[in-house]
């Protein structure tokens, strides 16, 4: 390093010159401000207020094709006494959990090999860019893509025929609850993926063989050591995922034939036909049904003293 | 445990077998774009061979009951949106990671303020910007309303690629330089900016490639004129054919060009650092 002897050329700089400028006082004190403005009203004006709004118009008054700014809490009681609304959020919950489970329980294993049982740096690396790959596809091609797969005269279907697995094709495979959970669990199973190897990689070896060195078994190594300390990587897997998939609706939109809908779903039909209380409506449910659920997960762990 | 050549083999195949269920939809619908066009349909078996659908994207084939994809529009708008996005939250996500190497009150709630914009789902965000800009009358477009909530999405992610990339510098550098009496903005374009230009890199092929394929919080904030994920979007509800396939591939393939080319700029700046220091080596 050179440090050193920057350093002193430096000084002597500064010695012969006593009258360098100090950057001026109004920038000290008002720069931080200025450097932030820009941003921070962009978030509040574009941000802040569009959700707000939302909460606002969720107490106005419905028309038939237009709102009127006088509160009620008719498009509550509406939503609340609706057997379509509550049977979304229902679903919508239900969904959530599912793919959750199974981005869990598909993802772990898969993180388990790359951060704890590639040794190389480079290979591990390669292989997380392999699973991060496809997120080059756009969104909509990647939903779409599973039609073809699903169908009656699909992949699946066409390979497990041929295997002889099956002697009629499965025509629950698409269009069904299922198709949704499975392009799901696909699109985001990879947001699971990423925290948890992470948190493998900085497992310190030496536990691991102190503990083996001590006559701990692999089941019992994994159960005491490994998994506890990925917790915080599953639950910041598990706040992706669930951002995600409550927000969702292009996957049901596109693998459900309109069997399946989500809050989301709900929301993209009010505001076709106009109806935007109950949309708004419906978007606070949501946000609040996602506030529950990232508070139970950051209550699950502490996020702040494990990273 | 990760000694146990069994348990090693079981989670090396498993892993195998994960990465082949997400690449599969995508071969399948790739090996399907070359279906035979314009009678052979979005599945097995391929009739014959053919590149009758790329034709069809680009208008080559002649009139049939299949209608080409509305898309020529949209992917100019998509792409004029994408770049429009990308210079401005990777200059807000720079100047606002910049007033972050100073502590100021309310850092914490800027920051989560910030990153909200990232979390909140884009089908909430789009219905807010829908609802505001109906109140206030303002008419939606995709070069306004769409603009801004892109920015509210990308802006973040800008904010935090350059929040980690300035923690890691060396602010003797920058105060040298000023202790030598260069003025801030040259500061700034001499020694700051190439120092944190791989950050900034990153923080526009994220903005970029995010803006390019947003579907939700569009659907919302544009107006008529669709952007390409709208127009995409139009073709779920009616049947779909190999047309949309083609298309697929030859976004996918548009992307990894991007990719190519942010790898490209990446290891040339990588290379000058290097020469640079080689230089300062010699002196």
């Amino acid at each position: 390093m050179r440090a050193p002897s920057d350093g002193t050329t430096l000084g002597s700089v500064s010695v012969t010159s006593p009258s360098v400028p100090a950057r001026p006082r109004w920038t000290d004190r008002y720069g931080t401000w200025l450097l932030l403005a820009p941003g921070t009203l962009w978030m509040l004006l574009f941000l802040a207020v569009p959700m707000l709004m939302m909460v606002y118009v969720s107490f106005w008054t419905q028309k038939t094709f237009s709102i009127e700014p006088k509160l009620t809490l008719q498009s509550w009681i509406n939503f609340f006494s609706s057997s379509t609304y509550v049977g979304a959020l229902v679903t919508t919950v239900e969904i959530w959990a599912i793919v959750l489970f199974f981005t869990f329980i598909l993802g772990y294993p898969t993180a388990l090999y790359i951060g704890l049982f590639i040794r190389n740096k480079t290979t591990q690396t390669i292989v997380l860019v392999l699973c991060v790959v496809p997120f080059w596809t756009s969104f909509l091609i990647r939903v779409l893509a599973w039609r073809p797969m699903l169908g009656k005269e699909g992949a699946v279907n066409l390979l497990l025929l041929k295997l002889g697995l099956i002697s009629h094709p499965i025509d629950v495979l698409l269009f069904t609850e299922v198709s949704v959970i499975i392009g799901m669990v696909q699109i985001y199973v990879v947001f699971m993926v990423g925290p948890v190897a992470v948190m493998l990689g900085r497992i310190d070896r030496s536990l691991i063989e102190a503990a083996r060195d001590l006559g701990a078994g692999s089941w019992r190594i994994f159960r005491t050591i490994v998994f506890p300390l990925t917790l915080p990587g599953v639950a910041v897997g598990a706040i992706f995922v669930s951002v995600m998939v409550l927000g969702e609706f292009a996957t049901s939109a596109a693998l459900s034939g309109q069997k399946v809908n989500l809050l989301g779903n709900i929301i993209v039909t009010e505001v076709g036909s106009l109806k935007w209380a109950f949309a708004a409506v419906a978007g606070v449910v949501l946000t609040a049904v996602m506030g529950i659920v990232i508070a139970a997960l950051l209550r699950a762990v502490n996020l702040r003293e494990e990273l | 445990m990760e000694n146990q050549p069994a348990l090693r083999g079981a989670l090396g195949l498993y892993t195998v077998i994960f990465i082949t269920f997400l690449y599969a939809p995508f071969i399948v619908l790739a090996i399907l774009s070359f279906q035979s066009g314009p009678e052979g349909g979005p599945q097995f078996p391929i009739i014959h061979w053919s590149i009758y659908w790329y034709k069809h994207l680009f208008g080559l084939t002649p009139p049939s009951r299949v209608a080409p994809l509305p898309i020529g529009d949209a992917l100019i708008r998509s792409l004029i949106l994408a770049f429009a996005t990308m210079v401005t939250s990777t200059l807000l996500g720079t100047l606002t990671a910049q007033a972050f190497r100073r502590r100021f009150t309310g850092s914490g709630l800027v920051f989560y303020l910030v990153v909200l914009g990232m979390m909140v789902p884009g089908v909430l965000v789009g219905l807010g910007v829908a609802l505001v800009s109906t109140y206030l009358g303002v008419d939606r477009s995709w070069w306004g309303t769409t603009f801004l909530v892109h920015v509210v999405y990308t802006f973040p992610f800008a904010f935090l690629v350059m929040l980690a990339v300035l923690n890691r510098f060396d602010r003797s550098v920058e105060e040298a330089a000023w202790a030598l009496g260069v003025p801030p903005a040259r500061t700034f374009r001499k020694i700051t900016f190439p120092l944190i230009f791989p950050g900034v890199l990153s923080a526009m092929l994220f903005a970029f490639t995010l803006s390019y394929d947003e579907f939700p919080r569009t659907l919302f904030a544009a107006g008529g004129d669709l952007t390409l994920p709208l127009a995409i979007y139009g073709t779920f509800s009616v049947e779909i054919h190999p047309n949309i396939f083609a298309f697929g591939v030859l976004t996918t393939l548009f992307s990894f060009a991007i990719l190519a080319v942010y790898g490209l700029l990446m290891a040339m700046s990588v290379r000058r650092a290097r020469r640079v220091a080689i230089q300062e080596e010699i002196a």
